[in-house]
Parts: C-alpha cells; structure tokens; sequence
C-alpha cells in the first residue's frame, strides 16, 4: 500500500520528494503502530494470479510495521542528507539517483510489508537491483563497477535460491500466504512432514545469507562501501541487509521446528558475528571498518534467532540501525570534509569539527555498550539472553563456548569504537589534511538525530516505554524482554559480562599494535572468501569463452553438420523405437518413364553441384535441381507445392546472384581427411534418413496412427469454407503457427535492412 | 581474354562489371515493362483465388518480390531505394496480427475466422471468409520482406 503510494513518485527526479515521501509513509507507519490499531493487522489484497493462488497482498503486522518505520524514518532522514551530501553533479545524475533511491525505499517497504512469499521475492530482487544501481553511482570508478556487481552477483542468487524455496513451500502447502503459513500450525505439520522441508528451509537460508552478508558471503558488503556513504548508511546499516534478518523472523514459526535451525544459524551467525568484528578491528578505511561491525552484529542478530530468542530482534535491529546509521553518517561527514576515509590520515579532527566530533562519540559509545546508551541496553539484554536460553542450556558446554566468542566478539568492537574516536578525532593533526571546516546542518542534523536517539532510548530506558515497544513489535508475538538501563543487581551475570566486555576491550585497544600484527600475518596464510569467490567467477567465464570460441566458431559448414547430425540422430531413434520400415510395401506400377528421366536428371544435376569448380556454376546446378523437382510435381499434379516450388527456386536464384560477388572464393583445401571423411559420412546418413522417412511415409500404418492430412480434407470446407486444404491450413487451422512464422520473418527483414544500413553508414 | 578460373575469381567487394550491362540492356527492359505490372497483377489473382484455388498469400508475395526483383534488374535501384520496403512487411503484420485480435474482442478464440456471405452489386453473391485479411498479411509480409532484402543487397552490389 505504502509502497504503491511510493513507487509512483519514481519518476519524478527530486530528492526534497523523496524526503516527503519517506516522512508522509513514516507518518502512516506511525498511526498504524499507535493506539489500538496494532492488534488487528492493517491488509490489503488484489488478486494477481488466482490460479497459482499469487496475491498482491500486504499485510502490517506489528514486525513488519516496526520494519517500515525503520526503513522510512532513516529514508527521509538519508534523504535530508543526500542533499547535501551529494556533489554537484550534473541534474540527471542526481535525478538517477533519488529515484533510485526512491525505488530502493518502495520496494524495501513492500519486502517487509507484502503477504505473498512471490511479491516478497519480486520486492526482494527489486532491492538488490536498485542497491546495485546505488552501489554503482560512482560508475566512472572501476572499483564502484567491481562493488556493484560482486553485491548484485550475490545477493540475486541468493534471491534465485530463495525463490526456489519459496516455490517448494507453496507447492507443499498449497499457499504463498505468509499469514497463513505462520498462523496455521495444520500447514506447519504438512509442510514439516514434507520431503522438501529441509532443501527449501536451506534454499531461504541462502537467500537470507546471502542479503544479510552472513559468512561465506559476507564480503560483498565491505566492497559494496564504495557507494556514496548516504546509501551505505541507508542500505548497509539500517534497512537491506536487514532483509535477511527479517525473512529469518518471519520464517521461524514455519522452519522453526526443524532439526537444521538451530545448528545452521548458530554456527553461521556466530561465526559472522566474530569475524565481523575481529576484522573490523583490522580495518583501516572508515566505512570499511562500519561495515565489518556491521556483518558483526548481522551475525548476531541470526544467532540469536537460532536461540530461538525471536523476543531479542526488535531491541538488537533497533538499537543497531540507530547508532550504525549515526556513526556511517559521522564517517560521511569526516569524508566530505577531508576527502578521505584512511583512518591514518586522520587524527585531531576535535578542533575543527566539535558536532561531528560529539555526534560520533555518541555513535560510537552506544556501539561500545556504555551506559546510559541504548546499545548498553542491548548488550545487557543479550547476556541476559545467553545466560537463561533454553536451547542454550541443552548444551552446557556450548553454552559457555557461546558465551566466550560473545564477549570476545563485543570485546573488539568495544576496542572498535575507541578506535574510531581516538584515531579520527583525538590524537595529532595530520599534517596533510588542510582547510577542514565544520559540515553544514543539512549533514549534521540527521546524524544529530540518529545520534540523539541512542541517547534518548537509552535514558528512557529508566522507564517502562521502551520495554513495551520493543516487546509489543517483535516478531515473536509473547515476547516480554526486560529492558532497562537499571542493571537487575539481584542477577549479577550480565552486569559481570558486560564488565568483563569492556575490560577485555580496553586491553585489546591499547594491545593494538600486537593484535594487528597477528591479524595480518594470519591475513597472509588465510584464503579469504572473496578471493575463492572471485576464482570461481573468473572460471566461469574461462569455461564460458572457452565454449564459446570452440562451438560457435562462425564456420557455417560447422553449424549446419552440427544440425543435420542431429537429424539424423533424431530419426534414427524414433525409427528404433517406435516407427518402422517393414509394413511398407512399395507399388512400382505407380512408375512410369517420365518420372525415371527426371530422376535421373536431378542425379546428374546433383552431381554437378558437387563437382562445381566455381561458385557460378553451383548455384546454376542448384537452380536446375529445383526446377526439375517442380516438374516431378507437375507429373504428380499437385499445383500448390509446384507453385510455391517455382516461386521459392527463382528467389533463391536471384539471392545467389545478388550475393554471389560477395562471397569468399571456394575453399576445398582446406578440409583435413578427418573433416573430409566426417562430411561425407554425414551427407551419406542425410540421404539414407531423409530416403527412409519419405519411404516412410507411404506405410500404411504411418497413415493409420497419424492422420492429420485426412482431418485436414475432411473438415477443410465444413469449417472454413475454402477448398484449398493447403491455404487453409496456412491461414485457418494453424494461423498462430503462421504468425509466428511471418513475425520471424519481419525481423529477418529488419535484421539485413538494418545490419546492411549500419555497414554502408560506416565504411 | 583469359577464360576465368577459380585463382582469378572477383575478390569479395569488388565492383562487377555486370550489372551495368544489365542495366542498358533493352531487351530485359522491354519485357520489364510489360512483365511486372502483369506479375503484380497475377499475383494479386492469386492470392485471391488461394482459399478454393491454388494460390494464397505466401504463394502471391512470393511472386509479387519475383516481378519486384525483375524490375530491379531491369531498371536498377535508383527509384527502388527511394521507399522504406520493410515498412509494408510491418504494415502486413498488424494486419495479420489485427485479424486475429477482432475475433478475440468479439468473444471468440483468437485467429477464429468467420465467412461473410452477402450480395454486391455486379458480383452477385460472394462469399468471403475472414481468413482473407489474414491471408493479405502473409502477402504484404511476404512480400514487403524480400523486397527489402533485394533492395539492400542490390544496394550493397551497386556500392
């Protein structure tokens, strides 16, 4: 509905629209979440495909409208700087890019709002178009090129391998309707109890990895950060890579019973969560060092979903969205005015830009986990999570292993953060940066505001507001998460956690020479994944060209016994298995002299088009074996044929004669033996085949089993009125067959005219 | 003169000597004149005749392009060149296309022919199946698309 109402401003080229389009969708998005409107969903349905039981429906649920919210206060807020952030540029890149962006935003918006797992596909494969579009705004750089497509390459697959189990999920249970399939457990078990459970819950996984950049396809979102940082903080931070994490949610009361889960995304999310933010410490370019914090917390989101912890989403997507949008558009700022990202570079920014500075403290705080900041709240609840969870506590030892990695893994950013801070701002000027200014409003207040919430959020953590929030949105419809920015004294083990977290941060930071040395020489010896990715591609357009350059080599002769081979194949097999030659038995009394003499010509005919010396005198034979089977059909009176017979020799003389002069003298040398022999052979088996299917037909049980002639003659004049049995079926019984032919036809035409134009232009 | 072989056969591109020949030639010239409106005009009968007859569109374009490319032997590309041929290919498409379209907005499957039976004045009662007009886009298709194709290689040679 909203994204209907969004889509249709596309066009329009403005990006003061797209704020007002993203405030006006956040204001509906707010009177749905408000008052008593959240207990019945907000639908709306239209019937796309009825037979493949296909709806254009949406539907508010509480999680999706949380989604929406998300995705439209950060879009204006993104918009509002975009349009300071952008340079001047010429009016239709910027016009492309809102639009774009506008795009992006309408269909991200149907992604977390549409009923239907084929819209949601359709709105899925839409955001990654339109992210490609985004990440690819710098197309003059070859690097923004790269991004691009390695984000577009990954992400639609994913979305291909998703569809396909979507697909298997609608087959089994015989609707694509997402409220359906999560409200009725009866389809649960049917779909449970189904062979194709686990390859479509693995197929969905692939299509959530691969959007959410979980590991092994993590890397594309840190190369995809040569993308104008408003689009990495808009796509990379707060909403796309989002999506997986949503579709994971919103599939866990569907898949949630399988044994694969569990294991699968707490292996996954907890590998992406550790190495997300190991190698974020590792970084040294701003955004790329967001990201991989970033990919950190994407990881952890999953984990926790493979905890079963569904009730944790809201306050982990919340709080993660706010400050990384805050600190992404911090790192905007710090690029648009020293115009560059390399935290080496940097250093004593504090002087010049004290609102950038405070901004990016406050983003970076609540990243690190301190109070009063909402991500302290966030943590907190987290290790309140692990240390009661049910799945958790199957598994005491795992239990304890997960708990480690988890402080280990918040230990880093924690160390992340300071890093951040420290080495922009504090610290000595770099002499090379000259003329820094403080951003103008237009940067600074929408990172003002993100940054204000964790703040805001974090202090009205004292109250109940936010738990009520947080719970009353969650996809997990009896969450009841304790939220509060009070530690609960009496259950000490989150707040020892938490203190253990920072101390381990904080000897992590001032240890950092060492752990970046380890982390490089262990960079040496490991393959990354984008490396392997990277092959992998390169050898599918090895294997590509390769075939390629060997099939379709440009030799007619090759092409042509490429197809007459398979003829012959063809007619070989079905003479084998189904037709057969022995219940013919040929009249010789039909023969009579005429047609002996005539034969014979077309043989001596035929054999001066062999032995041609020139291509003159092929063509000229060639002509004559046409005519000459024209007269065996005036002996065998069938007008018609002897008509079009004619008619197409002559054409076929005058194109030989028009292109005669054009064509390359005869090669006959060049043909090895080996070529020679397979030519002859070839010709010999296309005589043979085209002599036993013309014999063929004459048996009568060929005319018994298939006698589409006789239908023909039959109703030729009862149904269409003519007499003609040829014409009508040119023009009546298979007219659609005709039109499919006279449309090749016209583009053939089309195609000389238009290649034959193009040639003569340019000489 | 030296008889040609196959060593000193006219290299790819080479301007023929032929054509002009050809050209000036006033016997084709004479038998142009007479032969292609007479063509056209067979053709036409042709294609008329073709759904009790032997005959019909594909057979009639085919001739039409035939007296067509007779025409441009005899009289050169000079006048030919002049109109956009493929635009009648197109015009025989719609057409065909159109056809079937008319029976699907009246209710019917698509391509369903119909027979329209009524009396004119001079040919008395006449009896003329639908399938004729889409008879008539096989023969402007036909027709429309050789001539393109004759014209542009006659083009190419002369160039």
């Amino acid at each position: 509905m909203l994204s209907l109402l969004i889509g249709r401003h596309a066009g329009r080229r403005t990006g003061v629209l797209m704020v007002l389009a993203a405030t006006a969708s956040f204001g509906m998005t707010l009177w749905l979440t408000t008052g008593g409107r959240l207990a019945q969903s907000t639908c709306f349905k239209l019937e796309w495909l009825p037979e493949l039981g296909i709806h254009l429906s949406f539907r508010g649920d509480p999680f999706g409208l949380f989604f929406a919210m998300l995705i439209s206060s950060v879009g204006a807020l993104v918009g509002i700087y975009s349009l300071s952030y952008i340079p001047a540029l010429a009016n239709k890149r910027i016009g492309q890019y809102y639009a774009a962006l506008i795009a992006f935003m309408g269909s991200m918006l149907g992604v977390v709002l549409s009923d239907d797992l084929v819209l949601l596909f359709v709105f899925w494969e839409i955001t990654s178009i339109t992210s490609f579009l985004l990440i690819g705004f710098w197309y003059e750089r070859k690097d923004g090129i790269a991004g691009a497509m390695t984000a577009l390459q990954i992400t639609a697959l994913g979305g291909l391998a998703m569809m396909v189990g979507f697909v298997l999920v609608g087959v089994e249970t015989g609707t694509f309707s997402i409220s359906e399939l999560v409200q009725s457990t009866a389809l649960q078990q049917q779909l449970a109890a189904s062979s194709s459970y686990a390859p479509a819950l693995l197929l969905i996984f692939a299509g959530a990895f691969t959007k959410s950049a979980q590991w092994p396809f993590h890397f594309w979102l840190p190369r995809a950060m040569v993308a104008p940082t408003p689009v990495s903080t808009y796509l990379h931070a707060a909403t796309m890579v989002k999506a997986g994490i949503f579709l994971v949610g919103r599939m866990l009361p569907v898949f949630g019973g399988s044994v694969y889960w569990s294991p699968i995304l707490i292996a996954i999310g907890l590998l992406t969560f550790a190495l997300g933010a190991y190698q974020a410490f590792a970084e040294t370019d701003l955004k790329a060092i967001l990201a991989r914090s970033t990919l950190s917390t994407l990881g952890l989101i999953m984990f926790l979903y493979g905890l079963k912890a569904a009730d944790q989403d809201v306050l982990q997507i919340f709080s993660h969205a706010v400050y990384k949008g805050a600190l992404f558009l911090v790192a905007g700022m710090v690029e648009h005015a020293t115009h560059t990202r390399d935290i080496r570079q940097l250093g004593g920014l504090k002087r010049d830009m004290p609102i950038t500075f405070w901004l990016g403290v406050l983003g970076a705080l609540s990243m690190a986990g301190l109070p009063p900041f909402f991500g302290f709240m966030a943590k907190e609840s987290l290790y309140h999570e692990l240390l009661h969870n049910e799945v958790l506590h199957q598994w005491p030892i795992l239990a304890w292993a997960v708990i480690v990695v988890c402080v280990a893994g918040n230990a880093f950013l924690f160390a992340v953060s300071f890093k951040l801070i420290i080495g922009v701002f504090l610290g000595r000027r770099c002499s090379r940066i000259e003329h820094v200014h403080e951003v103008k409003l237009g940067l600074w207040m929408p990172a003002a505001i993100l940054a204000g919430a964790t703040l805001v959020v974090g202090l009205l953590g004292l109250t109940d507001l936010v738990e009520n929030l947080v719970n009353s949105l969650s996809s997990d419809a009896r969450a009841h998460v304790h939220v509060s920015l009070v530690p609960n004294l009496s259950d000490p083990g989150p707040l020892i956690l938490s203190l253990i977290t920072i101390g381990l941060g904080i000897a992590i930071y001032r240890r950092r020479a060492v752990v970046n040395h380890l982390q490089s020489d262990l960079n040496q010896i490991l393959p990354t994944m984008q490396s392997v990715w990277d092959r992998s591609l390169d050898a599918v357009i090895w294997i590509a060209v390769q075939f390629s350059s060997r099939w379709q080599c440009g030799s007619l002769r090759w092409y042509l016994s490429g197809v007459l081979a398979f003829f012959v194949g063809l007619v070989i097999y079905s003479l084998c298995t189904g037709l057969s030659l022995d219940d013919v038995n040929p009249k010789l009394s039909n023969l009579n002299w005429v047609g002996l003499a005539l034969c014979g010509l077309l043989a001596v005919a035929v054999m001066t088009v062999v032995q041609a010396k020139t291509r003159l005198a092929a063509a000229i034979a060639i002509t004559a074996t046409g005519f000459l089977v024209a007269l065996i059909f005036v002996i065998y009176r069938s007008p018609d044929i002897l008509l079009t017979q004619i008619l197409i020799e002559t054409v076929s003389t005058i194109f030989l004669l028009l292109i005669l002069f054009f064509m390359p003298s005869f090669a006959r040398d060049d043909a090895t033996l080996g070529r020679r022999l397979w030519h002859i052979g070839l010709s010999c088996a296309v005589g043979l085949v085209m002599f036993a299917l013309v014999f063929l037909s004459t048996s009568p049980s060929f005319w018994r089993s298939d006698n589409l002639a006789g239908a023909y003659l039959s109703r030729a004049v009862k149904d269409t009125g003519g007499h003609n049995a040829v014409n009508v079926v040119i023009v009546d019984f298979r007219a659609i067959d005709t039109t499919g032919e006279i449309t090749v036809l016209v583009v053939v035409g089309l195609c000389v005219y238009g290649l034959l134009q193009a040639r003569r232009e340019s000489p | 003169m030296i008889p040609p072989s196959p060593k000193n056969f006219p290299a790819p591109g080479r301007q023929p000597e032929r054509r002009s020949d050809l050209e000036d030639s006033p016997i084709l010239r004479m038998v142009a004149w007479g032969a292609v409106p007479l063509s056209i005009l067979a053709s036409l009968v042709i294609f008329l005749q073709g759904h009790n007859l032997p005959g019909g569109g594909f057979i009639g374009g085919l001739l039409a392009a035939v007296a067509g490319a007779v025409y441009l032997l005899a009289f050169g590309t000079q006048r030919a060149r002049r109109f956009a041929w493929w635009k009648i290919s197109i015009a025989g498409l719609l057409i065909a296309l159109l056809t079937g379209t008319v029976s699907l907005l009246a209710g019917h499957a698509f391509m369903d022919h119909t027979i329209w039976e009524f009396s004119a004045p001079l040919l008395g009662s006449v009896h003329w199946p639908t399938a004729t007009f889409f008879d008539l886009g096989v023969y402007l298709v036909v027709f429309g698309t050789l001539m393109t194709i004759f014209v542009e290689l006659a083009l190419e040679e002369g160039s």
